[in-house]
C-alpha cells in the first residue's frame, strides 16, 4: 500500500524526472535492439528501420506507461485544464459570451433555488430542529383543510398545563409594535413569546438574559428581548442597550437582553425585532384583555417532542388530551351548535423542523413555475454553447486529426474537449453565484409589500452550493458531449489530405446544428407562451373595473387606542380629524371608514331577510364596511339608486345601509331591495335591530381583485356596532398623494400630538395585492425575452456557420448561372424548415405543459389562442430577421472569390 | 524471419517477468530477450506490453528498479524481485500450474 502511494506521488510530483527516466529506459532498449539487428548482419539503416517498425508509436508507448503509473488521470487533467484555458483564451469574445450566458442561466437557477431552499427546505437554526412539532387544530367541519395554526390564550394555557408528552412547549404570536410616541408610525416586528420559547428552542442570549417562565406570569411588568439584528441596527450593538427602555405602542418596556445572532424566529419570511412575554398583552389591551378571551385567536403553539416518541404516539397522546382542553376553553357565548363543533376539534402535530411560513402557501407554486422557466433558459443557453462548440470543433478538425495520428486515444481527446466545456461552465457558475446573490436579494425585495416586509436569511448553505456545482457539471456535459463525440470521429486520411469535401457531404445528411436550433425555438416558444399568459392575466387584473378609483387617494390610518384616548372621546376626535383633513389645501374630498378595499382585512357576518327562499349558508354571508358620508364619493364607487348617508344618520337615528348590486340581487331577487329591511345574524340573547336599505352602490372589489364580487353592505360610521379604535381616512388629492403627508401630520397634531399615523396610497395597496402575479409576469417576461435572444443568437450563429461551410457550393451555383435570390431562397428555406419544426414542437409542448399554470391565471384559459398566436408571431418575426442576415451574406458571395478560396 | 507469435493470456506476462527476474536483476531489453530465447523463439514480448507491465509491477511493489551499468557500459534501469514479489511468484506459479493441468486434462479427455 505504502509503496503504491509513494510510487504514484513520485510520478505526480517528480513528473519531469520520471518522464526523462522513461525516455532513457526506452532509448536504451531501442539501442540494444538496433545493436542486436546489426550483429545479425543488417546495415545500420536497415537495423534502425526494422527496430522502429517493431517499436511502433513511441508516444503511444509512453502514454501506456504513464497509465501504468496510476496517476495519469490527475496528470492529464492538469494538462487538459492548462491547454483548455489556452484554447479558450484564443477566442476571448466567444468565450466571454459563453461564460456570460451560462452565468445568467446558472445565476437565475441558483437565485430561484436559493429562495426555494430558504422558504421550503432549510432547517431552523435551533437545537435539534427535527424534534420540533407545531400543534394545530383540526375542525370537524372541514377535515380536509389544512389544520388551523392559531390558538386562543385559554386554549394555550389549558394545553400547556395538561400535557406531559412534550419535553418543552411554547407559544408565540407575531405582531407589529409602533416605536413612535405619536406622529408618523415607526413599526417594528414584534413577537409575543411564552416563557418557554427561548429555552425550548435552545437559543442563548448574546447579551443580558432572555424571557423565562418567571417573566411570563399574569400581571407581568413590561420586559423586552431584542433580536441581534435589531440590537445592531437600532442600538449600534451598545452594551448599555440592556437596561434601557423601549416604547411599544406607547407603553414602556425594559430591555432585558439580546438573543443570539442568526435566529430570526420560527416563521420563515418574517423576523422579530422585539420579543415580549405573552402576558404583556394585558398591558396593551387593558382589563378585557385577550388573555381571557375565548374567541380571540392569536397564538401559535409548538413543542419539542421527547426523544424516542414516534409521531403516532404523539398523535395518540394529543388525541387523549384534546377533548379535555377544548372543554376547558369553551367559549361560553357561542351558539350551542357551534359549541358542539368546538368540542369536537382536535390537536394535530405537524413537523416543524423547517419552521412555518405563509410564504409557502403563497409562493410554492410560483417558485416551482419560475424554477421550470429558468431551467428552460439554462437549457437554451447550453444549446447555444453546444452549437458554438460544434462550430469551433470543426474549425479544430485538423488539430484533432493530428493529435489522433500522433497517438492520442479518442477517449483522451473527448476528455480534453469535455474539460474545456467544464472549464466554461465552472467559470459560468462562479460568476453565476454572484448574479444569484444579487438576484435573490432583488427577488425578496420584490415580493415584499408596503406593510409586509419579507425577511429571508439568504446565506448560502451546502444545499445551494451543491445545486450550483451540479448545475455547472450538468450544463458542461450537456453542451459538451455531442460536440466532443462528433468532432473526434474524424477520418484521418481525409483530414490529412486537407480537404473537407467528404466531410461536408456527410454533414448535409445530419446536421446537429439545425436540431439544436429547432429545439431552442421550441423551448423559447414555451417560455414566450407562459410569459404571454402571465402578462395578459396581469393586464386584465390591472385594467379591469374594480368599482373604485385607486389613483390619487392617500390612506391615513390613525390609532386612538395607542394614543391612549378614552373610548368615549374617540368618535368626536375622529370626526374632528376628518373635518380638518377635508379643508386641507390640495384635498379634493376626504372621508373615513373602518375598511379600505383590498386591504387584507375583512368584517363579515350572515344576514337574515324576511323573504321566502332567503339565502342560507355561505350565500348568506355579507361583507361590511362602516363609512362616513364622503366615502363613496372619495373612492368613486358610484351610487346607483337611493341616497347616500348624511349627518342625520347618527348613532341614535334608525339603522340604515347602502348595499351593493350583488347583495341586492342575492337577497332581493325581484329587484326591489331599496327600502327593504334586513338583520345581521344575532348571537343568542343579543337581538339585532332591523336595518333599512336606503341606497344601492355599484359592485366594488372587497378582499382581492380576483374575487367574484362579494355581497357588501355599507353602514354609517356613526352607527358602528362596536368601538373601532383604529380608523382610516381616505383623501382624494389634486396632487401626488404622498406630497400631502406633512400637511396631514401637522393637521392631526393640531388635534392631538399623541396619535400615531400610518400612511399609504390606495394604488399601492392594490398593487401589493398583485405581488404574486406581478412577480410571475415580470420574471417570465424577462426570462422569455432572454430565451428569445439566446435562441436568435443560436440561429444566427448556426446559419452563419452553415453559410460559411457552403460558400464554395454557392459560388459554384452562381458561377453556373443561379440568380442571387435563388441562393437567398435556398438559405431561407433552411430557416423556415427549422423554424416551422421548432414552432410545431414548441406549440405541442406548450399545449401539454401550460395546464399547470391554470391556477395562476386570471380571466383567460391556459390555451388562450391570442397568446399562442402572438408568441408564434413574435418568434417567427425575430427568427426570420436573425436568419436573413446570414442569408444575405450568402447571396453576396462573389463566385470568383469563393472558388479561388479552395 | 517468420515468427509464430502467441498471444499471451491476461496476467501471464507478469508471471514470466517475475520468473525471469527470479534468477538475477535485469533490464527491460534483457528480460524480453531472455523470454524470447527460453521460449525457443515462440514468445515475443512487445515493448508496448513489457514496459507498462514493468512499471505496474513496480507500483505494486513486487519488483524494484535501480539504475546500473549494462554490459556495454551504458546506464540502464535494472529491475529486481522484492520479497513480496518472490512470494507473489510462488503463488502465481502454483495457480498457473493448476490452470495448465486442468486445461490439459480437459483437452485430452473431452
Amino acid at each position: 500500500m505504502f509503496n503504491d502511494l509513494f510510487f504514484r506521488l513520485r510520478s505526480l510530483f517528480r513528473h519531469d524526472t520520471v518522464e526523462s527516466e522513461t525516455d532513457a529506459e526506452l532509448r536504451f532498449h531501442f539501442d540494444q535492439q538496433v545493436e542486436k539487428h546489426m550483429k545479425s548482419g543488417l546495415t545500420r539503416e536497415e537495423a534502425l528501420r526494422k527496430t522502429r517498425i517493431d517499436f511502433g508509436g513511441h508516444e503511444q508507448l509512453k502514454e501506456e506507461i504513464r497509465e501504468a503509473h496510476g496517476v495519469n488521470l490527475i496528470e492529464t487533467l492538469f494538462q487538459d485544464i492548462r491547454y483548455g484555458l489556452r484554447i479558450l483564451g484564443r477566442t476571448p469574445v466567444i468565450s466571454c459570451v459563453a461564460v456570460l450566458s451560462l452565468a445568467l442561466g446558472i445565476g437565475a437557477n441558483t437565485a430561484i433555488f436559493s429562495l426555494i431552499d430558504t422558504v421550503m427546505l432549510r432547517m431552523l437554526p435551533v437545537q435539534e430542529p427535527k424534534e420540533l412539532v407545531q400543534v394545530r387544530i383540526r375542525d370537524p367541519r372541514s377535515p380536509n383543510d389544512e389544520p388551523e395554526p392559531t390558538f386562543t390564550n385559554p386554549l394555550w394555557e389549558e394545553l400547556r398545563n395538561r400535557q406531559d408528552f412534550f419535553s418543552g412547549i411554547f407559544a408565540w404570536s407575531l405582531t407589529q409594535f409602533d416605536l413612535s410616541q405619536g406622529g408618523a408610525v415607526h413599526d417594528v416586528n414584534g413577537m409575543f413569546a411564552s416563557g418557554e420559547y427561548f429555552s425550548t428552542l435552545g437559543i442563548r442570549p448574546a447579551a443580558g438574559r432572555l424571557i423565562t417562565a418567571a417573566d411570563d406570569k399574569r400581571g407581568c411588568p413590561g420586559v423586552a428581548v431584542l433580536s441581534y439584528g435589531f440590537w445592531q441596527d437600532h442600538f449600534g450593538g451598545a452594551q448599555n442597550a440592556v437596561g434601557s427602555t423601549l416604547s411599544l405602542d406607547n407603553h414602556i418596556f425594559n430591555v432585558i437582553g439580546v438573543s443570539a445572532p442568526g435566529f430570526f424566529g420560527l416563521e420563515v419570511g418574517n423576523k422579530f425585532d422585539v420579543a415580549i412575554p405573552v402576558c404583556a398583552a394585558e398591558i396593551f389591551d387593558g382589563p378585557k384583555s385577550r388573555m381571557d378571551r375565548r374567541s380571540w385567536w392569536w397564538l401559535n403553539v409548538a413543542g419539542r417532542s421527547k426523544p424516542g416518541m414516534t409521531p403516532e404516539q404523539l398523535m395518540a397522546r394529543l388525541g387523549v388530551v384534546s377533548p379535555l382542553v377544548f372543554a376547558a376553553a369553551l367559549p361560553q357565548d357561542w351558539e350551542v351548535k357551534d359549541q358542539q363543533y368546538f368540542l369536537k376539534r382536535s390537536f394535530q402535530p405537524i413537523p416543524a423542523a423547517t419552521g412555518t411560513s405563509y410564504l409557502r402557501r403563497q409562493f410554492t407554486q410560483p417558485l416551482h413555475i419560475l424554477m421550470g422557466v429558468v431551467g428552460l433558459v439554462l437549457v437554451i443557453a447550453c444549446a447555444n454553447i453546444a452549437s458554438l462548440m460544434l462550430a469551433r470543433a470543426s474549425a479544430r478538425h485538423k488539430e484533432i486529426a493530428v493529435r489522433k495520428a500522433l497517438g492520442a486515444s479518442r477517449a483522451r481527446l473527448i476528455r480534453q474537449l469535455l474539460t474545456e466545456c467544464v472549464l466554461l461552465s465552472t467559470a459560468g457558475a462562479l460568476l453565476g453565484i454572484l448574479f444569484a446573490r444579487w438576484g435573490s436579494t432583488l427577488l425578496v425585495r420584490y415580493i415584499s409589500t408596503g406593510d409586509n416586509k419579507v425577511f429571508l436569511d439568504l446565506s448560502f448553505d451546502w444545499r445551494i452550493l451543491c445545486f450550483t456545482a451540479g448545475a455547472a457539471i450538468f450544463t458542461g456535459i450537456l453542451f459538451g458531449v455531442l460536440p466532443a463525440f462528433r468532432s473526434t470521429r474524424v477520418s484521418l486520411t481525409s483530414a490529412m489530405k486537407g480537404s473537407q469535401a467528404v466531410d461536408t457531404e456527410s454533414r448535409a445528411k445530419f446536421c446537429p446544428g439545425k436540431w439544436i436550433v429547432a429545439s431552442q425555438v421550441a423551448l423559447s416558444l414555451v417560455l414566450l407562451v407562459a410569459s404571454g399568459l402571465f402578462l395578459r392575466s396581469l393586464v386584465k387584473l390591472v385594467t379591469m373595473d374594480v368599482g373604485f378609483d385607486r389613483n390619487s387617494v392617500l390612506i391615513v390610518r390613525a390609532n386612538l387606542h395607542n394614543a391612549k384616548v378614552p373610548a368615549e372621546q374617540q368618535p368626536p376626535m375622529f370626526d374632528e380629524i376628518e373635518n380638518r383633513l377635508r379643508t386641507l389645501p390640495g384635498v379634493v374630498s376626504a372621508s373615513r371608514s373602518v375598511m379600505t378595499p383590498v386591504s387584507n382585512y375583512v368584517w363579515n357576518s350572515d344576514l337574515e331577510v324576511d323573504t321566502p327562499n332567503a339565502p342560507t349558508g355561505d350565500a348568506a354571508l355579507a361583507f361590511f364596511n362602516f363609512i362616513s358620508p364622503g366615502y363613496l364619493g372619495t373612492v368613486r364607487t358610484p351610487l346607483l339608486a337611493g341616497r347616500n348617508f348624511n349627518d342625520g344618520d347618527t348613532q341614535t337615528a334608525p339603522r340604515v345601509a347602502v348595499v351593493n348590486e350583488t347583495l341586492a340581487r342575492r337577497f332581493f331577487p325581484n329587484g326591489d331591495a331599496l327600502g327593504k329591511y334586513f338583520r345581521v345574524h344575532a348571537d343568542p340573547g343579543k337581538p339585532e335591530p332591523p336595518i333599512q336599505i336606503v341606497g344601492l352602490a355599484k359592485d366594488a372589489k372587497y378582499e382581492s381583485l380576483r374575487e367574484e364580487a362579494h355581497a357588501t353592505a355599507y353602514f354609517p360610521i356613526a352607527q358602528v356596532t362596536e368601538p373601532v379604535e383604529e380608523q382610516v381616512f381616505e383623501l382624494r388629492t389634486a396632487m401626488r398623494p404622498s406630497a400631502l403627508v406633512p400637511a396631514v401630520q401637522e393637521s392631526v397634531a393640531g388635534v392631538s400630538k399623541a396619535v400615531p399615523l400610518d400612511f399609504g396610497t390606495l394604488a399601492e395597496q392594490v398593487d401589493d395585492s398583485l405581488v404574486q402575479e406581478r412577480l410571475l409576469a415580470t420574471l417570465s417576461t424577462f426570462f422569455g425575452t432572454l430565451a428569445l435572444l439566446l435562441a436568435m443568437i443560436g440561429l444566427y450563429g448556426a446559419l452563419s456557420y452553415l453559410v460559411a461551410q457552403r460558400q464554395r457550393e454557392f459560388g459554384i451555383r452562381m458561377a453556373l448561372g443561379a440568380p442571387r435570390d435563388s441562393i437567398l431562397r435556398l438559405v431561407m428555406r433552411d430557416v423556415i424548415i427549422v423554424l416551422a419544426g421548432g414552432l410545431a414542437a414548441g406549440a405541442c409542448l406548450a399545449l401539454v405543459t401550460v395546464g399547470v399554470l391554470q391556477k395562476m391565471l386570471f380571466g383567460l384559459a391556459p390555451h388562450d389562442t391570442f397568446t399562442f398566436i402572438s408568441a408564434i408571431g413574435v418568434l417567427s418575426a425575430v427568427a426570420i430577421v436573425a436568419g436573413y442576415l446570414p442569408a444575405r451574406r450568402a447571396m453576396r458571395v462573389d463566385p470568383m472569390v469563393a472558388l479561388r478560396y479552395e | 524471419m517468420a515468427q509464430k507469435r502467441i498471444e499471451l493470456p491476461q496476467g501471464t506476462l507478469d508471471l514470466l517477468i517475475l520468473r525471469t527476474l527470479a534468477l538475477e536483476p535485469q533490464h527491460g531489453w534483457a528480460i524480453s530477450e531472455r523470454i524470447h530465447q527460453i521460449s525457443s523463439d515462440v514468445l515475443l514480448i512487445q515493448q508496448g506490453s513489457l514496459y507498462p507491465a514493468l512499471h505496474r509491477l513496480e507500483r505494486r511493489g513486487w519488483i524494484k528498479a535501480k539504475w546500473g551499468t549494462s554490459e556495454n557500459n551504458r546506464r540502464a534501469k535494472y529491475y529486481e524481485l522484492t520479497k513480496t514479489g518472490r512470494k507473489q511468484l510462488e503463488l502465481e506459479k502454483d495457480s498457473w500450474k493448476k490452470l495448465a493441468a486442468a486445461v490439459a486434462q480437459i483437452l485430452e479427455t473431452a
